[in-house]
């Protein structure tokens, strides 16, 4: 009810200063754009040698899309106004139960990649539940998924860590396609497969968002939850629907991961969901709900994962690094809201 | 009479617009200065200059004699200038007594001394004649009257020279407004100015003492007698002249559409049965808190009723489930526009559309089509500015109704109902507002209008029926209905009379 | 209103990002009882009370660690023992004010932040409960009665030793550290670049250090990065074995295996094994997880006290430092016994 900033009823006063805040909401994603481009002209004047090759880029979009798919995920749940604090644990929970599922001598990956598909969807739906159902604040039922998740990734094989280097589809040398190595290792005319998986699932993340009336009504809820049920919006299922989606694409997350480490450790995706939560943000996705951004989640992503090889190129110490981060995502997002500054 | 405001040429740009070009206005001591203007003339901007909350681009704010520091809102409040805005800018979560003296609490040391927090808003809710309403009550538990009392109560706890309001009265009823009227004289008798914002033409009349009409941000009449009439004061606003106020009344058709059988959600509904017909207009009137926006709630299935069906064309409506209804072809205009029915970051095309994407979603929506077909509805309302991409946020409160409108129009419904459809809307977009609701009950819907402006149930509905606490307690035909009957309806029996001339 | 909801999910996030440092906040109470009836003849007829309190287990080393302290106690038929564990520094030392007031015989504590327990260990002390400190010392001498350590830092020099040799004292070399801002992580640091100083003079380069944070994942992207920046590493110190795994994938991966060898540190089971198979994983240098099995056997002397009086001096040693060894291809198979996992 603080209705000071929404009022629009004498026109033109209050029109131009909502109409530069909806222009800088289109600009936000140029200027991350260009901060993305900064930083890789930065890396390139630093590391002339190692940074500007495309065996980096390669590196650095394979790293990115880990936390990029969860990040997807986190858009549609922050679109909505919620957040998904459990994403890391419900990736590492769903590793391990794949891990047990395949066991000793198995080597089908299929196995894997539908248990922890099934496994992390099954977890994000308790959280949807507990939200749309329960009522539970999002913020609270998915900290205590936080908490439930990493506890059952370590109960599940006694806090140890499940080896998966078996699952290469049963040959030597390259791995099979659709083995799990082959998401991990395998690369289609030079790029990794979970660069494909990682862009596949923003293409489908944007047209879902954009171009559907899902997405539509994502945004709605987000925008104003109660406006959106006197339209019709079935408010309900929509957040049920998030959460199961951003526990899906933890599944995902999970394959991706694991095939890439050959193994499914409890301690996995430790705090990821802050990183997601991040790039969201500062992809322009408010998290008052409302206003996404898939564009700007994914370069936000890939803003994170150039700042962390750039800083991991350039040796920089721990401290340092955490200093560095914490001042670029701050700077960029100051840049991308000029209005914010008063 | 001393003068004690004095705005000369007042002037503030926006990028790219130009809210204010050259603005006077003279206000003087004990007097009820009325500033009228369609939405969108600068009635906001030029108060906010004043208040200080925006800082004017150039001119001069005089205020006893003294320069006003610019864009200093605290500054403002000191020299004894307090404001109560058109939304009401309050913190739901807040008690009234917080409420009524955030940011300027009474301390005793550093604590905060609560007592006398709440016997000093008790007073203050008293003076306005509205003890009913609890200090310790969270302001989001009350009603928008109540939130507005506790408004004007806050803008009273400091020493008041300047009271400017910003369309008090829109959330009030007529009751209510008049305690307003008492609460406003009191103040000018005590030698405070009041600049008064309001659409309803009738209330300067009935309280103020000299008007200053606005257009286009500049000052079109400058201190004119409250007695100028209407008509001259319409013209003046509008640039000319507005032919016919209501249209010509619709008449209903044998057609039951809607069906409300003994309906009941207590304690605001108590039981409520009522029908609409094909083409015509029914108009729900009674006081604020009789339980009409509940009603409305529970027949679109908002709220789980504790009895009664709902039945459109004959088929029962399932209780709770809004998205049925709409499927069965119900509509709601619902009571406040930027909380309720828009998403305001969005741009018109998509708050069109809302309730029926299914139509442009294949597996895909078509943008395209989607677009036009929500221009077409809008064109057809003549919403200004006639561009689909605007964003909600952008319009005047009069071109949000006809977005909420043209959703509706788009989705074809059958049954329209509409809660306080012109609130905050000026004189010639109420026009065009009636002039639709009249159109879309001749091409066959059956409306229902709940409108706590008596003058406007006379004015369109076939039917009024008049809601007391909860229940239906009558129906009068739309020809033959009065204000003055509609009121006598609408006031318990036993209460004593509201207006003075009402005693019969 | 909704900048109000902002508001409060950043306070919150931030909230959470220091409940998540401190690893959770939960308590989880594990309490395990190998009760031993009293011993039947020989001994003095006497039963001591131990009560043990360790960190949370969710790292293989700490497994082992509890499981040694377990099964050791249960070699004792006059040793009643009980094993708590705690999820953080606090609520382990609310979990030892606790056990003070059972009054045990004998408390030992592996503290999960030595400081952070110094003043709980002293209370105990000074209630005449003898307090046996395990691997992460107290910071007062008079919180503990005997100290038994592992060595951190010869853990680093080992380390260094080793490398220095196979790669005769030339060459290009990676750290892949554990969790930055512990004493451990700081000692095996300390203890490798010093000695490594020592050994080769400027030959042997450390060209990168970056952490690991004893995580899988968090090991395979520092290397991943790494491999991009470094064109030509020789060796790979790693501070940890669950760590290394992840490192080693990173290396597999870039198809540099015969480039350059890793050592890891702890001697899991998985490691052992790839030392045992030869290839990229050379080495390993075992932190005794035994240490706890040592730590029970003080106990149970100091908590028999003066029975023993004649078999061992009057007082047990006070600090007792477990070495550090080397496991390498040649001697993995007598090491395989300590291995955890």
């Amino acid at each position: 009810m603080t209705t000071s900033q929404a009022d629009a009823a004498e026109g033109p006063s209050r029109a131009a200063g909502a109409l530069e805040r909806a222009k800088t909401a289109e600009a936000q994603q140029y200027v991350l754009a260009g901060v993305l481009v900064l930083l890789f002209i930065v890396g390139a004047v630093l590391k002339p040698d190692t940074f500007p090759t495309w065996d980096n880029i390669r590196n650095m979009l394979t790293q990115a899309s880990v936390i990029g798919v969860l990040a997807m995920g986190m858009t549609f749940v922050i679109a909505t106004a919620g957040i998904d604090l459990s994403v890391g644990s419900m990736l590492a929970a769903a590793g391990l139960f794949g891990g047990i599922l395949v066991g000793d001598d198995g080597t089908s990956s299929l196995v894997f990649i539908a248990g922890a598909l099934v496994f992390a969807t099954v977890l994000g739906t308790v959280n949807a539940t507990a939200i749309a159902y329960g009522r539970v604040v999002p913020f609270i039922a998915t900290l205590a998924m936080f908490s439930i998740g990493r506890g059952i990734a370590l109960l599940l094989n006694d806090k140890l860590p499940v080896s998966l280097l078996d699952l290469n589809g049963g040959s030597f040398g390259e791995p099979a396609v659709f083995s799990l190595a082959w998401f991990g290792n395998g690369r289609i005319i030079g790029i990794p497969v979970s660069v494909y998986v990682f862009l596949g699932i923003t293409i489908a993340g944007w047209v879902l968002l954009n171009r559907t009336r899902y997405g539509r009504y994502v945004v709605a809820v987000g925008g104003n939850r109660e406006a959106a049920r006197i339209a019709g919006v079935p408010v309900r299922k929509i957040i049920f629907s998030v959460y199961v989606l951003s526990g899906l694409l933890a599944g995902v997350g999970t394959v991706l991961l694991c095939a890439r480490l050959g193994s499914a450790s409890p301690v996995s995706g430790n705090l990821y969901e802050l990183d997601a939560i991040g790039a969201v943000v500062i992809g322009g996705t408010s998290l008052a709900g409302g206003r996404a951004s898939i564009v700007g989640t994914f370069l936000g992503v890939l803003t994170f994962a150039l700042i962390f090889s750039l800083m991991t190129q350039l040796n920089l110490s721990t401290e340092v690094q955490q200093v560095t981060k914490g001042l670029i995502v701050l700077g960029a997002v100051l840049l991308q809201r000029p209005e914010a500054r008063y | 009479m001393n003068t004690i405001l004095e705005v000369r040429d007042l002037v503030k740009e926006y990028p790219g617009v130009k809210a204010l070009r050259g603005v006077d206005l003279d206000v003087r001591e004990a007097e009820v200065h009325c500033l009228l203007g369609p939405n969108g003339a600068g009635k906001s901007t030029l108060i906010k200059c004043v208040s200080g909350a925006v800082e004017p681009t150039s001119g001069q704010i005089r205020f006893q004699g003294e320069p006003l520091p610019a864009g200093d809102p605290a500054g403002s409040l000191k020299r004894g200038v307090a404001t109560i805005y058109q939304e009401l800018d309050l913190v739901e979560d807040l008690s009234v007594a917080e409420s009524v003296f955030l940011a300027h609490e009474p301390r005793r040391g550093p604590l905060l001394d609560l007592d006398k927090m709440y016997r000093d808003s008790a007073a203050l809710l008293a003076r306005l004649g509205h003890e009913g309403i609890p200090p310790r009550a969270k302001v989001g538990a009350l009603r928008p009257a109540a939130q507005q009392i506790v408004s004007i109560a806050r803008a009273l706890s400091g020493d008041v020279r300047l009271l400017i309001m910003d369309e008090p009265s829109a959330i009030l009823d007529g009751s209510e407004i008049e305690t307003l009227f008492e609460v406003v004289r009191r103040l000018t008798g005590e030698g405070v100015g009041v600049v008064y914002i309001s659409h309803r033409l009738d209330e300067i009349r009935r309280i103020g003492d000299r008007v200053t009409v606005l257009a286009d941000g500049a000052t079109a009449a400058n201190g004119l007698p409250a007695t100028t009439p209407t008509d001259e004061l319409v013209e003046l606003m509008v640039g000319r002249k507005v032919d016919q106020l209501y249209p010509d009344r619709p008449v209903g058709t044998d057609k039951l559409l809607l069906e409300v059988k003994d309906a009941k959600r207590l304690p605001a509904v108590r039981g409520v049965s009522l029908r609409v017909h094909a083409g015509e207009v029914v108009g729900l009137g009674g006081l604020v808190g009789s339980g009409r926006t509940e009603l409305l709630r529970l027949i679109y299935g908002l709220d789980q009723p504790e009895e009664g069906e709902v039945f459109i064309d004959g088929e029962r409506l399932p209780p709770n489930r809004p998205d049925r209804a709409i499927k069965k072809g119900l509509g709601l205009a619902p009571e406040d526009r930027k909380s309720q029915a828009l998403v305001l970051d969005w741009s018109q095309t998509k708050n069109v559309t809302l309730a029926d994407l299914h139509r442009f979603s294949r597996l895909v929506l078509n943008i395209k089509t989607e677009r036009a077909r929500a221009r077409e509805q809008l064109q057809q309302l003549q919403t200004v500015p006639d561009d689909p991409d605007r964003h909600a946020r952008l319009l005047s409160g009069g071109n949000q109704q006809k977005v909420v409108l043209a959703r509706w129009l788009l989705h074809e419904c059958r049954v329209l109902m509409l809660d306080e459809p012109t609130r905050g809307v000026d004189v010639a977009t109420k026009a065009e507002i009636y002039r639709i609701v009249s159109d879309l009950a001749k091409a066959g819907l059956g409306v229902l209008v709940v409108s706590s402006e008596l003058e406007e149930l006379v004015g369109i509905c076939s039917r009024v029926l008049v809601m007391r606490e909860g229940e239906i307690v009558a129906e009068v035909a739309g020809q033959d209905a009065t204000e003055r009957e509609l009121l006598r309806h609408a006031v318990a029996p036993t209460d004593a009379p509201v207006l003075a001339e009402e005693v019969e | 209103m909704s900048r109000l909801r902002l508001l409060i999910c950043i306070a919150a996030a931030s909230l959470l990002a220091v409940g998540v440092a401190a690893c959770g906040g939960e308590t989880k109470t594990v309490t395990e009882e190998a009760a031993g009836t009293p011993a039947a003849g020989g001994d003095s007829g006497k039963t001591v009370n131990i009560i043990a309190s360790v960190p949370p287990t969710d790292h293989g080393w700490l497994g082992a660690v509890s499981k040694n302290a377990k099964s050791q106690a249960e070699k004792y038929k006059d040793v009643k023992f009980e094993l708590l564990q705690a999820a953080d520094a606090d609520s382990q030392a609310q979990q030892v004010e606790q056990a003070i007031a059972k009054k045990p015989d004998v408390l030992v504590v592996l503290p999960q932040d030595g400081a952070a327990l110094t003043p709980v260990a002293q209370k105990a002390q000074r209630a005449g409960i003898p307090v046996v400190n395990i691997d992460r010392t107290f910071t007062k001498p008079d919180a503990a009665t005997a100290t038994v350590l592992g060595d951190n830092y010869q853990i680093g020099t080992l380390a260094a030793d080793y490398i220095a040799k196979e790669l005769k004292c030339k060459g290009n070399v990676v750290e892949i550290q554990g969790l930055a801002g512990i004493e451990v992580t700081t000692d095996r640091t300390k203890g490798f670049a010093e000695q490594l100083k020592k050994k080769c003079k400027d030959g042997i380069k450390i060209v990168a250090q970056q952490p690991g944070d004893f995580n899988p994942d968090a090991g395979l992207k520092a290397m991943e990065n790494i491999l991009q920046a470094e064109k030509k590493i020789d060796a790979v110190y790693t501070h940890d074995d669950d760590m290394a795994q992840g490192v080693v994938q990173a290396i597999k991966t870039s198809g540099r295996e015969k480039e350059m060898f890793l050592t890891g540190v702890g001697g899991s089971e998985d490691a052992m094994k790839q030392i045992a198979a030869g290839g990229l994983y050379r080495a390993t240098f075992l932190y005794n997880p035994n240490m706890a099995a040592t730590g029970i056997n003080m106990a149970r002397l100091i908590g028999l006290g003066e029975g023993f009086s004649e078999l061992v001096p009057p007082e047990v040693p006070r600090n007792l430092v477990v070495p550090a060894a080397v496991v390498t291809k040649d001697n993995v198979k007598e090491y395989e016994k300590y291995a955890f996992n």
